[in-house]
């Protein structure tokens, strides 16, 4: 492995990091916030790491897969690491645990907060905050490529290693186009958006980080009340249709927007995606009608925002749905866990997988009744490996167990059983508030520090697909 | 990019981080010092008017129950001595707004303390008011308690205002701290880096270029040498590799 290489890639993803830090730093400097001159240092330091490397490490045609492993992993790990910087430079409550647990909540699009009161803080500030979900909704390595010249044989080997394999599969085209056509629905969705919001009243701050927030179903919102906020049905609409968007596979939306709109609907996951969305608010609905809503409208518009909220692994809410009858909470539960497509922005187990382990739940239950049929898993006409599904079913087992543990090590820390376990769930799944203390209306400061350090690496192995983060600490047994 | 240049922004890179920063954290820690300054003048100032003002109409409460007792002599010297201190502390406090709506309050205890005075102001003494205690208590009293409740709520204001600048300045204290923290934090991550790059290409490069040179001298073979980069060290091997290939021809002709 050649550190320089890898000093030099991750520099370009530092380069990255140091423009939106010089945009919040202008927002600060506009405002006559106090968090000009922390956004600026910070800017700078990200700036000259980044450029130090180019000025001495010659470009490459060639980097190997352990290479752009690790370059891709730093690049998460160094982002989260710069975006700490000006918090715990500004101050107020953040110490360098909250910082971290901020940042890392921020660029894993996760949507988690340590603050109490969100509104003291700068705008700058405010704006960095949700610049990082829009910078690690996409995955940061895309962003980069995307944005660069066409990079050659590196940057595919770096595309192919940050792109989830179930994304990869809905794409038909070269990893260059693929990434111009993440990016474009990526802008384009958050322009959309922010127009949108701007209709219903929404100031333009607000909008545009309401809007980074929802397309990278992130969940950080610049008011301590979220969505709630604006108590407006309008706001909502947009933000529920908006959130269910950005979890569609972003493949299947460009085929949309081509003009190929029956093939969304062809697609078995994005069928289940949204028949699973609409059974669970339904669900929802007729679980808080009358115990908490009087009337069926509003518990409809409730139950819709927060269920798609947590199905999305966005993170916003209207209601503290932590008073909620235990059904409800339980399936929204079962919605965090889950979350929405591959390809998308949305974290969590993914509704492909889910897909593919009810179908090989069926294919063993036919195997049962039919002992030498030969059967085989179909998504969409394709036939999948049985090698697919057990690395599926894998998947889905490693990351019930580390919610487990994370929510066993958060009780042996004295958090409750269902905060431990939703903050957990939420964490690992990318998507934010969980329930107990953890709820949609209040946030994770009570938690202990240690605690917080293990919900920041559940969303890091959240983020990075579980194995991402467990090779790069074994990368140099790599064979 | 010429290897002089390549060293001069590494060097130029580390002084600028700590320059910053350094700037930066002089510039803050200046500001701190003058929010403790603007701290005292403002606020601590009239919190200490406040409470003078207090004392002395704590000092007239008591004199006015002398007079009530027909103490005239007392009462009065204690009464006089009292009005001039709330003088000077209400002089203070009018001279030294600073805080949004302490205008109003200063106004407030003007015009209370006015009603308060004309109350004692006039003849207690072998009058019909000497031991009515029922117009002590109904009139007198009743005013004493409105002046210095207006007096406490302005010296509540300042205290408010005052912790409010106290934790601005533990923030302000912080911010210019941390630069200082974070330049010396990444300056040694920096040198890290910037050792490791220099040592790969260009300390590598001049081992690997003497041991071939050496190797030259010894075989008469010069091994393959490796340079990365376009710089000065890169025209140095090719000089080499010609200056051996001239070498070679030249030997059979001798």
């Amino acid at each position: 492995m050649r550190p320089q290489i890898i000093l030099r890639y991750v520099g370009l993803v530092l380069l990255f990091n140091a423009l939106f830090l010089l945009i919040s730093c202008a927002i600060s400097g506009f405002n006559s916030d106090s968090a000009f001159f922390p956004l600026l240092y910070t800017a700078l330091i990200s700036a000259l790491f980044g450029v130090f490397p180019l000025i001495f490490v010659p470009p490459t045609t060639e980097i190997s897969n352990k290479e752009g492993f690790t370059i891709v992993i730093l690049s998460w790990l160094l982002s989260c690491l710069v975006g700490v910087i000006p918090y715990i430079m500004w101050g107020g409550e953040f110490t360098f645990t909250n910082a971290w647990f901020e940042s890392v909540s921020g660029f894993t699009t996760t949507g988690s907060s340590i603050i109490t009161n969100i509104e003291v803080l700068p705008l700058g500030l405010l704006f960095w905050r949700s610049a990082t979900h829009w910078i690690g909704g996409i995955g940061i390595i895309i962003f980069v490529l995307a944005v660069l010249p066409h990079m050659g044989k590196p940057g595919m080997i770096l595309y192919r290693t940050e792109m989830s394999s179930l994304a990869v599969d809905n794409f038909r085209y070269r990893s260059q186009k693929t990434m111009q056509i993440l990016l474009v629905i990526y802008v384009g969705l958050t322009a959309i958006e922010t127009v949108s919001l701007l209709f219903c009243g929404m100031n333009l701050f607000d909008a545009i980080t309401h809007s980074f927030a929802t397309i990278a179903t992130g969940g950080f919102s610049p008011k301590n009340a979220s969505i709630g906020y604006y108590k407006s049905a309008a706001v909502e609409v947009v933000v529920i249709v908006f959130m269910i968007l950005s979890g569609i596979h972003f493949g299947l939306l460009f085929a949309a927007l081509s003009g190929r709109i029956s093939e969304l609907w062809k697609s078995a996951t994005v069928r289940y995606y949204l028949v699973a969305l609409a059974a669970g608010v339904i669900a929802i609905t007729l679980s808080v009608h009358g115990s908490q809503f009087s009337s069926w409208v509003d518990g409809l518009r409730y139950a819709a925002f927060q269920l798609v909220s947590l199905g999305t692994s966005t993170g916003f809410a209207t209601t503290d749905s932590s008073i909620w009858p235990p059904f409800a909470q339980l399936v929204m539960i079962f919605f965090t866990l889950q979350c929405a497509c591959a390809g998308s922005t949305s974290g969590g187990i993914k509704v492909d997988r889910m897909v593919l382990f009810w179908k090989a739940v069926v294919k063993r239950i036919k195997k049962m009744q039919h002992p030498a049929a030969v059967l085989k898993v179909k998504i969409d006409t394709v036939a999948v490996d049985d090698d697919v599904l057990e690395v599926n079913i894998l998947f889905i087992s490693f990351y019930i167990v580390i919610v487990f543990l994370s929510a066993l090590s958060l009780t042996a820390l004295g958090v409750d059983i269902l905060s431990a376990f939703s903050g957990s769930a939420a964490t690992m799944g990318n998507v934010g508030p969980g329930f107990g203390t953890v709820g949609s209306m209040s946030n994770f400061s009570q938690i202990p520090d240690a605690g917080k350090w293990i919900l920041t690496a559940t969303m890091l192995l959240g983020r990075l697909e579980i194995f991402g983060l467990i090779l790069f600490l074994t990368v140099k047994s790599w064979k | 990019m010429g290897l002089r240049t390549k060293i001069l922004c590494g060097f130029l890179i580390l002084t600028m981080m700590l320059a910053v920063a350094g700037v930066w954290s002089v510039y803050e820690l200046t500001t701190v010092g003058t929010s403790v300054q603007k701290l005292l003048d403002d606020n601590y100032k009239s919190i200490s008017a406040g409470k003078m003002m207090i004392e002395a109409l704590e000092r007239e409460d008591s004199a006015v129950l002398l007079l009530l007792s027909g103490k005239w002599e007392q009462g009065r010297s204690i009464i006089e001595s009292g009005d001039d201190l709330f003088q000077k502390g209400f002089a203070i406090a009018r001279d030294n707004v600073t805080i949004p709506g302490e205008s109003a309050y200063v106004d407030t205890i003007g015009a209370r303390y006015k009603a308060y005075k004309d109350l004692w102001i006039k003849p207690i003494v072998d009058t019909s008011k000497e031991g009515n205690l029922d117009w002590y208590f109904q009139e007198v009293h009743k005013a004493f308690l409105d002046v210095k409740l207006s007096v406490e709520k302005l010296v509540a204001l300042n205290d408010q205002t005052m912790y409010q600048t106290a934790s601005d300045l533990k923030n302000r204290a912080h911010r210019a701290i941390m630069p200082g923290v974070i330049a010396i934090l990444a300056a040694l991550i920096f040198t890290v880096i910037f050792n490791f790059l220099t040592n790969y290409y260009v300390v590598s490069p001049i081992i690997r270029t003497t041991r071939g040179i050496q190797h030259f001298m010894e075989t008469g073979e010069l091994p393959a040498i490796q340079v990365e980069s376009e710089d000065e060290l890169f025209d140095l091997v090719s000089s080499i590799q010609r200056l051996v290939a001239r070498v070679r021809t030249a030997e059979p002709s001798k």
